[in-house]
């Protein structure tokens, strides 16, 4: 379908001319995204990167426009999906007919209150811009695992948002604080504090009452199925070392850094996983680290390395790290690393582990410190092969961890023996800590080569082996359960929570015009029970 | 009608555990707020969850409205639980008391509602853990209830989203229908996820949603929570309080973000010599020898490098203590250190605040720190009464819960003056921005006057959802029957 | 078949967005953050570097024909090749080399280039310039007091822009070089346009035939080092036309020949200058002067689904851009405080003149002229200095329309300064 030429005006009487498009060209760069190849194939379809072309994409730049549009949606009956940064294929239609809502125009960093440690972001301002800024006060943002050149406020309001520092900063999800939200109907709802007709603020989120960040988004969020986030208020750490610029020095890519005083990484190798669960523990129980999380020898190789030639050497010349649990120590004093660092190499000796930097047997590069200051280590896991998904995907404890990790080595092993996914002799795995061993996360990262189709369809029959392994032996639920065929599948087994989520979407979209490909179609008019 | 009710509960609960003698209704039908008194039909003390969710639907039967509260009578305060209709049944879960699991490897504790702080500041204690108590609890004071209502702890570096402690819950909503939230909700029954590996510690979903987050704050307008599991922290072994004092409390108010910001101390907060006064449970004019405003502070130390960590806090505080214009000591006057201990670890037998003068209103809400000196300002003109306040930093930094209470004899006050004096300061507040977060009794009406038209339809469309029938606790927060 | 060359890595770009950006840990603030002028103004993810992958993707796959709204999109892109630099930070996709094969099948279809490109093709090819003007006054700019030596073994190859537009360049390159002893000599009219415009239009059978012509000169005059003022025509001899043909002469742009003078005392500075002055990177003269490495290896697969290049694949990074040579000078020169901007170097802004945008796209042009004056006067400095008359005409244009007080200088105009009597 075309997008009606009047409907078409009227969008762009509400955010100008050249910020909404029916441009065939353009629309068809906005079908394409990074694995939508293995949702292709969960569909039975050929595993190529595009799904549904839109029928127009829109850049607002404010919610006012914004509410605009929704209300326009609801009028014509026409469906929207809302992006930020826009990576991942939640970010993609998930059927015909509907228009992007691309929301890089709204960039605006509206605060940073340092006395109350938060700070008001828009959809399109990234974590890295974010955190230059905030280093000028001492402060730091949490940033998912994705990187630094994703959106706080998706992060926080409509994504997931492990990440690599988040045994000090904690899950995005639970940084919340004041929210604006467009809401399906076109409302604007502010969360918290800032609902006050008058005086209101950003420095809470929940009430008057009930918080309403309980249908906002639950451990992964809704990913514009429930409306369009405009800005979020954001809790703020502060910056792990006492310094107020990142100087790189050198040239790509072989950039090189002074690491600041008191910091240090430890990579601690675990002889199974019941070890690595015991340093989990241990390790966090002081609450001393800035960064704890466990990822495969492989995983680790390639977090340290900037080029393929550099990651093979550390294949071929690096000890041998069993299990490596990765730790980053990091003061504002001398005192301060110094007992931290006294507290780990105690733990180290208790658990009776190795830590492979203190014997000098692996240096992690000194452009390491400032990639995992700037959270920049994710996106090394793309160095080897070019594309990687995970597959489960759950948060609770260092134990489930374990038992997962466990469980799943066989089932991986299988799929690497088939050849269909690459071989990270069934390990590759990462896990963290959330404010300081609180939570654990873990999920399987799976490199699998988009290219080729027995690859994909391996990929997706291994995904599907990996969710039901989590619902046969309770293992919580993985971060892709999403979407009305995976929901009426799951739910069922967890309190029946599909039924409300539908009501939720039912009560709060009753035009259905918030794309719901990753969230949840409303009740049926006939199921409706209230 | 009511004796069918009655009847019927009977059958759900035993005789023993319904009651509508009428001492009894008259004592439920009010609290210790200025809330009008209304006497439920009768009160029950339903046992386990099966017998919440037959109550519940029965109420739904018969368009009963269930207001469930933990508590014992003498000891509620805001309204919160006080009939505002006449076809009302309590549900009292203070039967309801066992303490399911101490899991200190992950530091969590599951309790049913009934569980005190009294017990469990105990029983935790024991089993290396602490809990994140408000401050200086009542030892009857359920531990439930107070996550589930948000009341602030007192260590605000702990409190990582402002839910905290709060995490997966056991519920019964409105419909009658039984849930639980989080990680709880499957896949997999507690045990089989005990089993996994799980503890019911991520209070996050199921999936795509956080019905914890909308039960809590609800004041039990969306169902019933039969049990919860509760965030803690391992014990400390070793502790430092420091104090300082001063005639201006904003003086505290950098070196306050500062301890926050970097997280070093464990409690950290603002009293005034009254609410000393208050907490100690001694005269006033026994302080004569402190200044007006006390922060206090404590720095704690667990392991073998316990001692250190307080060491190098303060040796790290020692370097840039100048910069912040104020004096800290390690005691405070000639008060024993043992007595603050007590404080902002242990329990009090009676409410704290009733015992002072024997009468008591606190207003409380969140703000920011810079706000309460212009909230205090206005508010010590407002009123002749004794005033305490309270600042308490939650949410690792991100907001303050600021707290005045006026303290009075209720044998030589008007309660008519009282109540006035109550509404005007606290509508003063919310006309100045102060955010009521959680918004009882005579509070409600006012405070959502002040809230977007959006923010009260959501918080019905999602009443419609888990209570369509409206028997949770008819008519408070912003349901009242049009 | 189009991007043929690019089968693997067209199939695999994460749509993550980095090509926006300059490299994430170089970030210093969010309003310098970005490193591609044409996301910057048009906003669509089409025009991003990854953007264009999708779209190459998408014809590799036949699901998009090459159109005149293709083109419209391919052609606002200054091919300045940052969002190749920040992709290879970690990734191996090649985002310019995809626009240039984009540009050449729209080209090949008879769709591109767009109408005023086309239009200075034509008077390149006919008058061996883009600018329409007679080759005989090529040597316009020459005055008397300048020194050509007609046997020299150093060329100074002037370039159109310089020979017509900023005449103010060539003359301060050849005083300098007078002042320093070096003897030059001038290719005058048989200097044809270097064909960058065309090159980097699509038009590449045209502009090979303008290299041609340029290597049979020089080669057949005997001449041993070619020196250029010109970013854009260093940057074809030295990176581009080795791709196609492979020619003997050494070639040096004006900066690193500056900075060796300098060095060996042959140029006198005085201490006549009292300015602080900053850096813009030409594109041209940085990353895209970096020589396309060569490579004959092949990929070899180290375990099931994974291949590598074995030996390791050399990738252009813009690691050997010509970034110091420039900066040593500013830095050698007495009195001239020198400030860096926040992107510099290899992940230097663009100033948005490239790629044909300055004829077709004035407005974009300007757009992202005026984001670099910007960022050029947050660093407190009263001059803004750079080495590539393209640039020097598009940021001139920007501090006129923005009313920006920053002065800009060619290095040579500020060298030559440094190098006279007068007072500034």
């Amino acid at each position: 379908m075309k997008i009606d030429k009047k409907i078409l005006n009227e969008i762009q009487d509400i955010v100008g001319k050249e910020n909404a498009t029916d441009n065939e060209v353009i629309l068809e760069s906005y079908t394409y995204n990074w694995c939508v190849e293995f949702i292709n194939v969960m569909e039975g379809k050929d595993p190529i990167p595009f799904w549904h072309k839109p029928i127009a994409v829109v850049l607002p730049s404010t919610t006012e426009e914004v509410q605009k549009f929704v209300k326009l949606c609801n009028k014509y009956h026409l469906k929207f999906k809302a992006q930020s940064t826009g990576l991942g294929p939640w970010n993609q239609p998930s059927e015909d007919d509907v228009i992007v809502v691309d929301l890089r125009r709204m960039n605006k960093i509206v605060k940073i209150d340092p006395k109350n440690m938060y700070c008001v972001v828009e959809p399109y301002v990234t974590g890295a811009q974010l955190q230059a800024e905030l280093l000028k006060y001492g402060l730091n943002c949490h940033m998912p695992g994705a990187g630094p050149q994703v959106s706080p406020l998706a992060s926080s309001t409509s994504m997931c948002g492990p990440g690599f520092t988040s045994s000090s900063t904690g899950f995005s999800g639970r940084n919340v604080l004041g929210t604006e939200w467009v809401l399906p109907t076109g409302e604007i709802l502010r969360l918290g504090s800032l609902s006050l007709k008058e005086n209101s603020d950003w420095f809470h989120g929940d009430g008057p009452g009930p918080s309403l960040r309980g249908i906002m988004r639950g451990f992964i969020g809704t990913k514009s199925g429930l409306g369009i986030f405009t800005r979020v208020a954001i809790k703020l750490f502060p910056f792990p070392c006492n310094i107020k610029q990142l100087e790189i020095k050198n040239i790509i890519p072989n950039y090189d850094f002074d690491i600041p005083n008191y910091m240090q990484f430890h990579l601690i190798s675990c002889k199974n996983y019941e070890t690595l669960e015991l340093a989990f523990d241990r390790i966090e129980k002081e609450g001393i680290t800035f960064m704890c999380f466990h990822t495969s020898t492989y995983g680790l190789h390639t977090i340290f390395s900037n080029t393929q030639e550099e990651l093979m050497n550390r294949a071929v010349a690096s000890p041998r790290i069993k299990n490596p649990l990765v730790v980053l120590i990091t003061a504002n004093t001398k005192r301060e690393f110094e007992y931290k660092e006294k507290v780990l190499k105690t733990a180290i000796e208790e658990l009776k582990v190795k830590d492979v930097v203190a014997t000098g047997k692996y240096i992690p590069p000194n452009i390491a410190y400032a990639e995992a200051l700037r959270s920049a280590l994710g996106m090394h896991g793309f160095l080897a092969t070019g594309a990687f998904q995970s597959t489960h995907g759950s948060m609770d404890t260092s134990r489930l961890c374990r038992v997962l990790m466990e469980r799943n080595l066989p089932l991986k092993k299988e799929y690497i023996d088939k050849g269909l996914i690459g071989n990270d002799e069934g390990k590759g795995n990462w896990s963290t800590s959330y404010e300081h061993g609180h939570f654990y996360h873990i999920e399987t990262p799976t490199m699998y080569d988009q290219t080729k189709v027995e690859s994909v369809e391996g990929f997706v029959e291994y995904l599907d082996r990996c969710n039901k392994l989590d619902l046969v032996e309770h293992l919580g639920i993985p971060f892709f359960i999403e979407g009305d065929k995976m929901h009426d599948w799951y739910g069922p087994q967890c309190s029946n929570y599909h039924i409300w989520l539908r009501k939720i979407k039912t009560k709060f979209d009753p035009n259905f015009v918030a794309d719901s490909g990753f969230y949840i179609s409303p009740e049926k008019e006939e199921n409706k029970t209230t | 009608m009511n004796n069918q009710i009655k009847k019927k509960l009977i059958e759900i609960c035993g005789i023993e555990n319904v009651n509508d003698g009428q001492e009894v209704l008259e004592k439920y039908s009010k609290d210790q707020s200025l809330v009008d008194p209304i006497k439920p039909l009768l009160v029950v003390f339903p046992e386990n969850t099966d017998q919440v969710q037959d109550i519940i639907k029965l109420a739904n039967q018969n368009n009963i409205s269930i207001i469930p509260i933990s508590s014992p009578n003498k000891y509620r305060f805001h309204g919160d639980t006080v009939p505002k209709s006449d076809n009302t049944i309590i549900m009292n879960l203070s039967k309801m008391n066992k303490i399911l699991r101490i899991d200190k490897k992950n530091r969590v504790i599951m309790v049913e509602p009934g569980v005190t702080f009294g017990e469990l500041i105990d029983v935790a204690g024991k089993n290396g853990l602490r809990l994140l108590n408000p401050l200086f609890p009542r030892k009857s004071k359920s531990v439930l209830s107070s996550a589930l209502e948000r009341e602030p702890p007192i260590v605000p570096r702990f409190q990582w989203d402002s839910s905290d402690p709060l995490l997966c819950t056991e519920v019964i909503f409105g419909t009658g229908d039984y849930f639980r939230t989080g990680i709880a909700a499957g896949p997999g029954t507690i045990e089989e996820q005990i089993e996994s590996g799980q503890a019911q510690k991520n209070p996050m979903g199921p999936t795509q949603f956080s019905p914890y987050r909308l039960i809590q704050g609800a004041q039990g307008c969306f169902g019933v929570v039969t049990w919860a599991t509760i965030k803690c922290e391992y014990l400390y072994d070793t502790e430092k309080l420091m104090f300082s004092q001063s005639d201006n409390f904003e003086d505290f108010f950098d070196f306050m973000r500062y301890l926050i910001k970097y997280r070093t101390a464990d409690e950290v907060f603002i009293v005034n010599k009254v609410n000393l006064a208050a907490l100690l449970g001694t005269d006033i004019s026994n302080l004569s020898n402190l200044k007006d405003w006390i922060l206090i502070t404590n720095f704690t130390g667990m392991g073998q490098f316990g001692e250190d960590r307080i060491s190098y806090i303060l040796a790290d505080i020692n370097d840039v203590i100048n910069d912040y214009n104020i004096k800290l000591t390690e005691t405070l006057g000639n008060i024993d250190n043992s007595k603050i201990f007590e404080i902002i670890h242990e329990t009090c037998e009676e409410s704290w605040r009733l015992k002072y003068k024997g009468g008591f209103q606190d207003i409380f809400y969140l703000t920011t720190l810079d706000n309460t000196v212009l909230h205090y300002n206005l508010v010590s003109k407002m009123t002749d009464l004794e005033l305490g306040v309270y600042i308490q930093p939650i949410n690792q930094g991100c907001g303050v819960h600021c707290e005045f209470d006026l303290y009075y004899n209720p044998a030589d006050t008007n309660e008519g003056s009282i109540k006035k004096s109550f509404l005007e300061i606290s509508k003063k507040l919310m006309d100045i921005g102060a955010f009521f977060n959680r918004p009882y009794g005579l509070w409600a009406d006012e405070m959502y006057a002040r809230v977007s038209n959006e923010t009260i339809s959501a918080l019905r469309r999602v009443k419609e959802i888990f209570d369509p029938n409206n028997i949770m606790n008819r008519g408070a927060l912003c349901f009242k029957e049009e | 078949m189009p991007f043929e060359d690019y089968e693997d890595t067209i199939k695999k770009c994460l749509r993550c967005s980095l090509c926006k950006w300059i490299p994430q840990i170089q970030i210093k603030s969010q309003k310098y953050a970005s490193i591609c002028p044409s996301i910057d103004y048009y906003n669509y993810h089409t025009y991003s570097g990854g953007g264009k992958i999708i779209l190459a993707l998408s014809i590799y796959l036949n699901r998009l024909e090459p159109s005149e709204d293709l083109a419209d999109i391919v052609y606002k892109c200054s091919t300045c090749g940052g969002c190749a630099i920040s992709c290879k930070y970690l990734n191996k996709l090649e985002p310019l080399e995809i626009i240039y094969e984009l540009r050449e099948l729209l080209v090949e279809k008879g769709i591109g280039p767009m109408p005023k490109q086309k239009l200075y093709a034509e008077y390149a090819m006919e008058k061996h310039n883009p600018y329409n003007e007679p080759p005989e006054q090529r040597m316009d700019w020459v005055s008397e007091d300048i020194k050509i030596s007609k046997n020299a073994k150093i060329a100074y190859f002037v370039g159109c822009t310089s020979s017509y537009r900023r005449k103010e360049i060539a003359k301060a390159t050849a005083k300098i070089l007078n002042k320093a002893g070096v003897e030059f000599q001038l290719l005058g009219s048989d200097e044809w346009c270097c064909g960058s415009p065309l090159l980097r239009t699509g038009m590449k059978k045209e502009a090979l035939e303008l290299m041609n012509h340029n290597l049979d000169l020089i080669e057949s005059l005997g001449i041993e080092e070619v020196v250029f003022s010109c970013a854009g025509c260093y940057s074809t001899f030295k990176a581009h036309y080795p791709r196609y043909r492979k020619y003997n002469f050494k070639v040096t742009h004006t900066s690193e020949l500056f900075n060796r003078l300098i060095d060996e005392g042959k140029l006198k500075l005085k201490e006549n200058l009292k300015i602080k002055v900053t850096y813009h990177d030409p594109c041209h003269l940085g990353r895209d002067s970096e020589p396309y490495p060569e490579w004959n290896g092949k990929m070899v697969e180290v375990m099931p689904l994974i291949s590598i290049p074995v030996p390791p694949k050399p990738l252009r990074r813009g690691t050997n851009g010509t970034y110091e040579p420039p900066r040593n000078v500013l830095k050698k020169i007495p009195g001239i405080d020198f400030v860096e901007m926040e992107r510099i170097k290899e992940y230097s802004y663009c100033c948005g003149a490239g790629g044909g945008v300055k004829a077709q796209y004035p407005d974009f042009a300007l757009f992202a002229a005026k984001n670099r004056i910007d960022e050029a006067e947050s660093t407190g400095a009263e001059s803004l200095i750079s080495a590539c008359p393209f640039c020097a005409t598009n940021l001139k244009d920007a501090i006129d329309d923005s009313g920006s007080k920053l002065k800009f200088y060619d290095l040579s105009e500020l060298l030559l300064k440094s190098l006279e009597d007068k007072e500034e």
